[in-house]
């Protein structure tokens, strides 16, 4: 499943080709090239500030890249004739602040996206919504909205809101990074359960345990560029870069 | 007498033991001493009733500031009693309104004959209920209009669009700088020597939607603006649109921190709309001073007051309640 770089033959589920981001004079993404094969996990790892959120959020446009091509499932993104929103649909995002919609109960946050973008009915919309907060763990929280519960119940009704418009690919930018640590292992576990169902994810994280298990690839990335990638027993095990090993050691 | 005596003699003990730190002017009996003083000495000294001269109203305010005095040393006074610092506080006031009644020189006599002439009110009420209802349709027709484009001004400010922001920033600037009775007086005394002719009513529903969709605006983009980045990227990436997330995510949220500032626009809205009077809409104080001038009583304006009072101090609780109900999912 894993590979290096590049794969002539087969069809990533995502691809994105030299992709540089500027924020005003600041280059903050300088010529990123990654392959996300189908059903594989790969983590982006590096110091705070490398571009790796800009990068996973130039995955779904959240931020528009300023050069480069962005394919989902074959299909070029960042064109001006593509509906964008279809896209997104098909994209889960799961943030490192959860940010779940306050004003409206669980349940309503994960139908939310099935009801109005997918324009399924109220009732079915709820059917696949409960069926999605049963799958992390939280059919019982339903109607509570989100001040009501816990930061690892609040990640996983998040997860459960990305899981209900059953997407392609989901992308998690540092999900257990503002949890309690007695939080972290239930949202790591929903992870890992999906990453074992053959899900497509990009994970943002420095969960070094999870990551060897579940990760299929890992990318080092450090200002705005890729330090090394690889396997999660060679890029963690024996790093290759200089760089990778500081980072590693500061993490331990 | 023997069994009284010893805790008697305890009392007093306990009294100096309470007490007996403080110096003189914080003690009871220090404060009760400077009040019989201060009272003897205001028998002695005040004047008559009437207007006094000069140098006497001064020694009259001296007389009040020293009681005054008293008081607040008690009011800064932590060890005493709340009671105490609230009976304090009102002979204050009390006191005050004793020595306006006595020397400002008033017609008190006049109040009720002048202020309260209800007897002469006949054909007065219905005037009344006719203002009131232009009052109202005023109010309704020009908060309505100004919070529909108050709202879409405010939204489309949040969007930072350069050249939008320019002119939605020039339009709010204008219209909040610019006195409410100088643009009404200007809309329908000067608009018509160019040929713009609008009725009184709408003459003043279009200055009042002009002032108050500017400041809604303002209110509205504020409001939007407080909602975090984090809410519209999470809508964004379910794949709904600009319209949706503002829709259902940024704007339900935004009412939280505008409903305070709105109701309060929209109180000041509906007091506002006795400015009209200076442009002959026939509202409530327009009809109040009409009947001032038929029935030669300034009765109806006072009851033109309370009046307002009465229909602004329940909306005023409404808007508390709104609030109250609004912070209810507010997160922890
Ligand atoms: N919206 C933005 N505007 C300006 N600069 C930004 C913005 N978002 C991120 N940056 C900058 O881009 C760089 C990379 O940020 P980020 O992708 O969040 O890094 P990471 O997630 O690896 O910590 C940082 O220097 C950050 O300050
Ligand atoms: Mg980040």
């Amino acid at each position: 499943m894993s590979g290096t770089g590049a794969t002539g033959g087969r069809d990533p589920m995502i691809e994105m080709q030299e992709i540089h981001k500027f924020f005003g004079p600041h280059h903050v993404l300088k010529g990123l090239d990654l392959q996300v094969e189908r059903g594989t996990v790969v983590a982006l790892m590096g110091p705070s500030g490398s571009g790796k959120s800009t990068f996973l959020r130039c995955m779904n446009r959240i931020e528009e890249p300023s050069s480069g091509v962005v394919r989902i499932d074959g299909m070029r993104i960042n064109e001006l004739r593509v509906n964008i929103d279809q896209v997104r649909a098909d994209i889960g995002m799961v943030f490192q602040e959860y940010n779940l919609f306050p004003h409206l109960t669980a349940l309503a946050n994960v139908t939310l996206g099935l009801v109005h973008v997918r324009g399924r009915s109220r009732r079915e919309a709820e059917e696949v919504g409960r069926a999605a907060l049963a799958r992390v763990g939280l059919a019982d929280r339903a109607d509570q909205r989100p001040p009501e519960l816990s930061g690892g119940q609040q990640q996983r009704v998040a997860i459960a809101r990305s899981l209900a418009m059953r997407p392609k690919v989901l992308l998690f930018d540092e999900p257990t990074s503002a949890l309690d640590p007695e939080m972290v292992h239930e949202v790591l576990d929903t992870m890992r359960e999906l990453a074992t169902e053959g899900m497509t994810m990009v994970v943002v994280s420095h969960e070094l345990g999870f990551l060897r298990e579940a990760a299929s690839r890992v990318v080092m990335m450090d200002d705005g560029r890729i330090v090394e990638e690889g396997p999660p027993s060679q890029v963690l095990g024996e790093p290759e870069h200089e760089r990778t090993r500081t980072f590693l050691g500061k993490l331990l | 007498m023997n069994e009284s005596e010893p805790s008697q003699a305890s009392f007093l003990d306990r009294w100096r033991l309470r007490f007996g730190h403080l110096p003189w002017y914080r003690r009871y009996e220090g404060l009760l001493l400077v009040v019989a003083v201060w009272a003897a000495g205001g028998a002695w000294l005040l004047p008559e009733a009437g207007r006094p001269d000069l140098p006497v109203a001064l020694a009259v305010v001296a007389w009040y500031v020293a009681y005054f005095l008293a008081v607040a040393t008690v009011l800064v006074d932590r060890e005493k009693p709340t009671w105490l610092k609230r009976i304090g506080s009102l002979t204050v006031l009390a006191l005050f309104g004793w020595l306006f009644v006595r020397y400002s020189g008033t017609r008190w006599d006049r109040v009720q004959d002048q202020f309260f002439a209800f007897d002469r009110m006949d054909g007065v009420w219905a005037m009344y209920l006719q203002g009131l209802t232009v009052t109202l349709q005023l109010s309704a027709v020009a908060a309505a209009i100004s919070l529909v484009l108050g709202l879409t001004l405010g939204v489309l400010r949040s969007l930072h669009h350069p050249v939008l922001e320019l002119f939605i920033g020039l339009y709010v600037d204008f219209f909040r700088a610019m006195p409410l009775i100088v643009s009404m007086v200007v809309i329908f005394y000067a608009l018509p020597f160019i040929g713009i002719r609008l009725p009184a009513f709408w003459a003043a529903t279009l200055a009042l939607v002009l002032m108050n969709s500017a400041y809604q605006t303002e209110i509205f983009r504020a409001g939007i603006e407080s909602v975090t980045r984090g809410q519209s990227d999470a809508a964004a990436a379910l794949g709904l649109s600009g319209v949706q997330t503002m829709w259902h995510i940024v704007l339900p949220q935004a009412f939280r921190t505008i409903i305070p500032p709105l109701t309060n626009n929209l109180v000041s809205l509906v007091k506002d709309t006795a400015v009209a009077y200076v442009i002959t809409v026939p509202e409530l104080l327009t009809n109040a001073q009409h009947a001032v001038v038929w029935k030669r009583t300034p009765t109806p304006l006072i009851l033109s007051m309370f009046l307002y009072l009465a229909t602004l101090i329940p909306a005023i609780h409404f808007t508390r309640w709104l609030e109250r109900r609004s912070a209810r999912w507010v997160a922890r």
